[in-house]
């Protein structure tokens, strides 16, 4: 199914065909007062909404009502088109109010119980069709004519078929089709991981026992009791999550269904139905309990992971204040006594000049020394600073001077072109440095040929920053958890400027646009 | 050149204060280290200096507390600050609360540093003369000229002491006789 990767309105006709096809395998199990026992098209009606929004709900309607008003499943001509038109467009319309409520109560209430996904997508899906069903009731009572059937048991029998008809498709094709999408969506990441070969046999042991039960209950002449099975399903659920539970229904369906398209009574067909709608639901929601729970568990100990990460960078920053402060001191009478020798070296006679010249090159790096350490206390030391005019070439300095004892060790080189000196932004320096310091580590560490380039340059009315370095192939090797790329990301937006990541074959570049500071209001 | 004056420096690290204050000498001044602020409050009165470059953070008694005590016996003294810990709060308290002409970041500026003293010294010598000049004030003269540096008429300072506009005008010659100084602007300036 293409149909995600289309833009715009291009997925309707996709959804009108897709709708048009299973509408008519649904034929199948088709019979008098009811369409079918089970409707596959109501699976992908589902999948679309619960991928589009319950906004899509009028497109969903008009698509339907178009298919069937083509291929003449309704006329309308006759007295009673309203009711002919209604009763097409009532699913797709509860199908969007469940869909539009279960999200919404998901996105409202985060972190509730039952709200960590797949749970909400599970939910909608066992509610959707017994919405639609509820739409259904006021025609039924107000017009019993309608529905062509007589009596009211057949009314209830009606009711019941469409449910479990349209629970049959929903559960059994909507996941595929949204996995699908999630893996087209994704690129060629897969969703799925490789079942383990413990998980298929015990599964299918359980089944394989429960489908003996079955077949044990029916031959001793009990009839055909679907609990065993359900159980199994259930069971199979809650261990190994939706995929595997899906795989459980579907070879469940698929003994059963084929048998009940050829039974004639009703009422048999029905009851097998049901149980297999209640397999469906049952196994369908464990297994999103399952997934939700493993999501739940992968959530937390990802926060745990961030805690922890935290918690060294806040013992590693206490640890570098104080080496900061310990350094400060006899640097501050090193830088003192080295300016003094390099003055009294040249202004003495008689000094040998590679004296004069060592001295020189003593204060100049002790000058250089203590220039760093006022840097990287300015840069860890203080935790709020406000906005003030800040000159890109002076936050380069500041980024090039914080990266480059990491960079040598990497053995990187900064290339730097930092451009017009009158490039100006209003900024919070310490965050902003951040910034650019994350994303040049990034760089330094990701880099194929030892080489970052820092390029700033004036772009209408803005200045653009951009960090990029060689790529061997086209997955970035990553160790940290892109961590450093979200605060960096989030720095910018605050200052009113946006990150793009470029990336194209054998490089990889961040772009950071920033307003200039003269055009801001 | 600036003139030379008497300059204390105290700091924990003997080393840096050793080695600023030969930087201190090498500009004129006649400077000293010391190790602990204490046994300098000891030997303070006896020899007072012009001005103090202090360190914020040291053992038993810190930079702020040490000029607490410094200025309770000389108001007269420059205060300098220096510190590996800067923050905020402190540059702010250094100058508003502990009367701080400056507020140095270790490693040291020695540009900024030697024109802090500078200053400093100059400071102390204005503030050392003006205290001479206003020492042989009577007390109620010294109330008439805080009141006179305010801004206020004779009539208005005669009404708040209780006394006559004509007693003012006394008062007031006298303090310009004391001091030689004329005019608002110099008697403000005495008071600085």
């Amino acid at each position: 199914m293409g149909i995600w990767t289309l833009r715009g309105a291009a997925w309707l006709p996709a959804y009108a065909l897709g709708f048009y096809i299973l509408f008519q395998v649904a034929a199948i199990w088709g019979g008098s007062g009811f369409y079918s026992l089970w409707y596959p098209a109501a699976g992908l009606r589902f999948a679309v909404l619960w991928r589009r929004g319950a906004r899509a709900t009028g497109w969903i309607v008009l698509a339907e009502l178009t298919v069937q008003l083509v291929t003449g499943v309704v006329a309308a001509a006759g007295a009673d088109w309203p009711q002919e038109v209604w009763s097409i467009m009532r699913p797709g319309i509860g199908y969007g109010i469940a869909v539009g409520a279960v999200q919404y109560l998901a996105n409202r209430t985060k972190g509730a119980r039952f709200t960590t996904p797949p749970m909400p997508l599970g939910l909608a899906s066992a509610l959707a069709p017994f919405v639609a069903m509820v739409l259904s009731l006021p025609t039924v009572f107000l017009r019993p004519d309608f529905t062509r059937v007589d009596s009211p048991a057949e009314v209830v029998g009606s009711l019941a078929v469409f449910t479990v008809g349209d629970l049959l498709g929903v559960l059994m094709i909507a996941p595929p089709l949204l996995w699908l999408a999630d893996t087209i969506e994704h690129g060629e990441r897969p969703a799925l991981t490789r079942p383990r070969f413990g998980a298929v046999i015990e599964g299918a042991a359980v089944l394989a026992i429960a489908s003996a039960l079955v077949w044990a209950l029916d031959y001793i002449g009990l009839g055909r009791q679907m609990t065993p099975v359900l159980l199994a399903v259930a069971w199979i659920g809650l261990r190994f999550g939706r995929a595997a539970v899906w795989c459980a229904i579907l070879a469940t369906a698929l003994v059963v269904l084929p048998r009940t398209a050829e039974l004639a009574a009703l009422g048999a067909t029905l009851s097998l139905h049901m149980g297999l709608s209640a397999i469906a639901v049952v196994g369908y929601l464990a297994g999103s309990f399952a997934d939700a729970d493993a999501q739940a568990r992968a959530d937390l100990a990802r926060r745990d992971r961030l805690l922890f990460q935290a918690e060294r960078l806040k013992t590693l920053r206490a640890m570098s204040v104080a080496v900061i402060h310990e350094i400060s001191q006899p640097l501050s009478t090193l830088a003192i006594e080295a300016r003094h020798l390099a003055g009294i070296s040249a202004s003495s006679p008689g000094v040998p000049s590679e004296l004069h010249d060592g001295a020189l090159l003593i204060e100049r790096k002790t000058a250089a020394l203590a220039t760093l350490v006022r840097r990287l206390r300015r840069f860890g030391g203080r935790a709020v600073d406000d906005p003030s005019p800040l000159q890109i070439a002076a936050l380069i300095d500041t980024v090039a001077t914080l990266v480059k004892p990491e960079a040598r060790a990497a053995s990187v080189k900064l290339v730097i072109v930092a451009g017009d000196p009158d490039l100006v932004v209003l900024a919070q320096e310490i965050e902003l440095s951040q910034a650019v310091v994350n994303l040049v580590r990034n760089a330094v560490r990701a880099t194929a040929n030892r080489e970052v380039e820092i390029v700033a340059e004036r772009l209408n009315g803005a200045v653009r920053i951009r960090v990029s370095n060689a790529l061997e192939s086209a997955s970035a090797p990553t160790d940290g958890m892109g961590v450093g790329l979200l605060v960096a990301r989030t720095i910018i937006e605050a200052h009113g400027g946006h990150l793009r990541r470029v990336e194209r074959p054998g490089s990889i570049a961040h772009i950071l646009t920033l307003p200039l500071a003269e055009d801001l209001p | 050149m600036s003139q030379p004056g008497t300059v204390y420096v105290v700091d924990d690290d003997h080393d840096l204060a050793a080695s600023v204050a030969r930087l201190l000498r090498r500009h004129g001044h006649a400077a000293e280290p010391f190790l602990d602020p204490t046994p300098l409050l000891a030997i303070y009165e006896d020899a007072p200096a012009d001005c103090v470059v202090a360190d914020v953070m040291m053992g038993d008694l810190d930079g702020f507390g040490f000029a607490d005590r410094l200025r309770a016996i000389d108001p007269a003294t420059a205060i300098v600050f220096m510190t590996a810990w800067p923050t905020t709060a402190n540059a702010v308290d250094s100058i508003r609360r502990y009367g701080g002409l400056d507020y140095l970041e270790k490693p040291i500026d020695e540009d900024r540093l030697v024109a802090a003293i500078a200053e400093g010294v100059a400071w102390s010598h204005r503030r050392r003369a003006n205290i001479a000049r206003t020492m042989s004030l009577t007390p109620r003269e010294r109330e008439v000229l805080n009141l006179l540096v305010r801004g206020h008429p004779n009539k208005v300072i005669a009404a708040e002491l209780g006394l006559s506009p004509k007693t003012i005008e006394d008062h007031r010659a006298a303090i310009v006789a004391k001091t030689g100084a004329n005019g608002l602007a110099q008697l403000i300036a005495l008071t600085e």
